[in-house]
């Protein structure tokens, strides 16, 4: 199972003000939100939190089929390091996220194996959707042609396990 | 308050954060904010912060995992007023 979450920093700096009043409070935890006071840079920071958290969902919504908006319940933990988690009802994802002056990408799965397995894959495939997940289109096995798609702004990411 | 008017209020409140203008013009009960208006879900924050000034309520982190369609926001906005 996989998961990905792309911001374009330009558009989010543009499209969302995260230190206005209660902004914070509302979809990150103390600890979160003391990391992103303490960064060098906080806006990366709220992003880079961001991403992880919307990457885990996605698996969280998959797997459930369960639609719900509570960011705050998906906690960021080891963030300075190469693999990331998050936490989830006592549910841990794994992530890795890739931070650039452009965008902060995050891939998330549930097996830490995994992350050897990923590929990026481009526009130009197949794509068909079932109960709105994607898959590739040349299916012999679902699981394994499993894909997620990010996109914000001038980004997309396609990503799947193989 | 009825909820034509709380709809026109819920209205101007999410206009600013819409991606997709038709959505938005057939707006129903139904209408889901992400699904059909496009709206980035960081920006469902702003929304949820709107909704708390303009109705002057409190929305606790178990209504705002509920605050993905109108109705969902209908409901909400509804329950609080009522407990004022």
């Amino acid at each position: 199972m996989i998961g990905n979450d792309i911001v374009d920093l330009a558009l989010a700096l543009k499209e969302c003000n995260w230190k206005r009043k209660g902004f914070l409070d509302k979809i990150f935890t103390k600890k979160e939100q003391l990391c992103i006071i303490k960064s060098d840079n906080p806006e990366n920071m709220v992003w880079n939190l961001w991403s992880r958290k919307e990457a885990a969902y996605k698996i969280f919504n998959r797997i459930t089929g369960v639609r719900i908006y509570n960011p705050i319940q998906f906690e960021c933990f080891d963030i300075d390091k190469s693999i990331g988690k998050v936490m989830n009802n006592g549910v841990l994802y794994y992530t890795k996220t890739e931070i650039n002056l452009d965008y902060i990408h995050t891939v998330s799965v549930l097996n830490r194996t995994d992350f050897v397995s990923i590929k990026l894959l481009n526009r130009n495939i197949e794509i068909f959707k079932t109960e709105g997940i994607p898959y590739l289109k040349e299916a012999n096995n679902e699981e394994i042609n499993l894909i997620s798609i990010s996109n914000h702004g001038r980004f997309e990411k396609i990503v799947s396990l193989f | 308050m009825d909820k034509e008017a709380t709809i026109t209020k819920l209205k101007i409140i999410i206009k600013p954060f819409i991606n997709n203008e038709e959505a938005f013009e057939n707006l129903t009960e139904t209408t889901d904010f992400i699904t059909d208006l496009n709206i980035n879900s960081a920006n469902l924050v702003d929304i949820i912060l709107d909704i708390e000034e303009v109705f002057a309520i409190d929305i606790d982190n178990q209504s705002m995992e509920k605050m993905l369609t109108i109705k969902a926001a209908l409901e909400i906005i509804e329950t609080k007023l009522s407990e004022k």
